[in-house]
């Protein structure tokens, strides 16, 4: 077997770092004693007391994605430089890191997810309740028929000043934030209707029924996506707030960032 | 012999007050373990540095407090088989042990229950305090662990008839001093609190709102408890909500 680590070898051999995803305490630990080599913790939470972590807004199922959000984050923290390589060991199939696979982090191929986490405007808590919230919704739908979904989070005096209201706002004189457990019920039941949800930078739900009204100049959306969509993506080009949509249509989940699609999930895949 | 004379006898009374005590004491210790664990305080010390202990020591904090009232009552059903005997025959020690030993046993549990509280408390505020990293924090759970244990060293102490006033004054201005601290402190907190729950009740102004407040204008981002967002083209102002009660509120409609 020791031809292995020679055929092997190569996927580890003079990298600039290691990134553990989601890795285990004992399994840290090992790396830890390590010498000559930068560590770097990926995960949803900082379960090892790392420090050196990235932390992930979800448990990507796709392992590109997954690599490529650690990657981005780890960049734009400047724990790594622009073309490091690194070995990436991640699970796939188990709980277990049981994957390795070498990357070089390019910061051309900026997508902004990373941004769309850290450097929005709402805490990233919020933005992650809110992704949370789409898939979930996208999975079960309304009594099992496929719903569609549009929350615009963040910069919430700018939306509200830009949009207007298309009914009585059921949220008026109430202090429900994302995260809350009722909230999921809540707002499975107003999915039903037509319009966005406005959440602030702190999480608190401003509004449903919001009808948008931003100026869709200049807005570059695939073709093919309706109104849901290009009212979502054009409010973030007008206002510094994100959107995340659940299309009715196709079932996947979009965030639009500064008028750009900056992220595509498939709530079927977790 | 007839039977009579034997019931009479003082070695014979004893002797069943001693087996008796025995067993009411093993009863009250096992009664009171299984109404201790269904009360669910295993899960509630658990991780307390005096469970780890206890827990070192082969035994737990149930046990130990379970055999603590067993204990007890065997020593209330020796002393008593004692002066039935008439071993030793000497009233004023007798009053005094009767009147000593619950108090001791109750400072016992005293100190137990403080032991535990502290440790909790201190794991409890420990938590709570774990996002704010700052090296200085890790003092206050250590601080709240020994007041806990102190309060309940003086309640002990006092249980036993030991002089605690020094303690008690010591405690006193400790006491007074958080609270006039604290209240100087958090002064401004607690008038922009009330301030913010009558914000958050009526709703005078709400998000996205126009607003002015003082010579600031700008569109409502935020209203939480404390402090009211308010933000112009690329100024967003904090403003204590304590400030919109003294100054007043502009709503700008145009």
């Amino acid at each position: 077997m020791a031809g292995l680590d020679d055929v092997f070898g190569d996927l580890f051999s003079n990298v600039d770092g290691v990134a553990l995803f989601s890795p285990s305490g004992s399994y840290y630990e090992r790396f830890a004693d390590l010498e000559d080599v930068e560590v770097i913790v990926v995960g949803t939470e900082n379960d090892v007391g790392a420090s050196t972590f990235v932390e992930l807004p979800l448990e990507f199922e796709d392992i590109s994605d997954r690599i490529r959000f650690g990657l981005e984050g780890a960049l734009d923290q400047e724990i790594i430089d622009d073309g490091d390589t690194l070995a990436c060991a991640t699970s796939v199939f188990g709980d277990d890191i049981d994957t390795v696979s070498r990357v070089r982090a390019d910061a051309d191929n900026h997508t902004g997810i990373y941004d769309l986490f850290a450097r929005s405007r709402a805490d990233p808590e919020v933005v992650k309740s809110v992704l949370e919230l789409a898939i979930e919704l996208g999975q079960k739908g309304q009594k099992g028929k496929p719903v569609g979904a549009l929350f615009v989070v963040g910069d919430a005096g700018k939306v509200m000043n830009k949009s207007r209201p298309l009914s009585y706002n059921p949220f008026e004189k109430s202090h429900v934030h994302v995260g809350d457990p009722i909230v999921d019920v809540m707002l499975k039941e107003f999915s039903r209707l037509d319009g966005a949800f406005v959440i602030s930078d702190a999480g608190k739900i401003v509004s449903a029924y919001r009808y948008l009204e931003p100026s869709a100049e200049g807005v570059d959306i695939p073709k093919g996506l309706g109104a849901r969509h290009m009212a979502g993506g054009a409010i973030t080009r007008d206002t510094n707030a994100i959107s995340i949509v659940l299309s009715e249509s196709d079932g996947l989940v979009r965030a639009f960032k500064a008028g750009e699609i900056i992220l595509e999930v498939d709530p079927e895949a977790y | 012999m007839d039977w009579q004379t034997l019931i009479d006898e003082p070695a014979v009374i004893a002797a069943a007050v001693l087996v008796l005590g025995l067993v009411v004491g093993y009863l009250v210790g096992r009664l009171n373990e299984e109404l201790l664990t269904a009360s669910g305080v295993p899960e509630a010390v658990e991780g307390t540095p005096f469970e780890r202990t206890a827990q070192s020591l082969g035994t737990s904090t149930v046990e130990i407090v379970a055999r603590l009232s067993a204990w007890f009552i065997y020593g209330i059903a020796v002393l008593t088989a004692i002066h039935i005997a008439q071993l030793l025959d000497t009233d004023a020690f007798w009053l005094r042990v009767t009147e000593f030993i619950p108090q001791v046993f109750v400072a016992v549990l005293v100190m137990i229950v403080g032991f535990i509280v502290a440790d909790k408390s201190e794991l409890t505020v420990g938590e709570y305090l774990r996002s704010v990293k700052l090296p200085q924090v890790a003092l206050i759970p250590k601080l709240v662990k020994y007041s806990v244990l102190y309060v309940a060293l003086v309640v002990a102490l006092g249980q036993v008839g030991v002089h605690v006033t020094a303690l008690l004054i010591l405690l006193a201005i400790y006491a007074v001093g958080i609270v006039a601290v604290g209240a100087y402190a958090f002064k401004d907190f607690l008038v922009s609190s009330a301030a913010g729950i009558y914000l958050l009740l009526n709703q005078p102004y709400g998000i996205g709102d126009r607003v002015r407040v003082g010579d600031q204008t700008g569109i409502v981002q935020e209203v939480d408890l404390f402090v009211t967002k308010i933000e112009d083209d690329s100024e967003e102002y904090i403003v204590p909500n304590r400030k919109i009660f003294e100054d007043g509120i502009v709503r700008v409609r145009d």
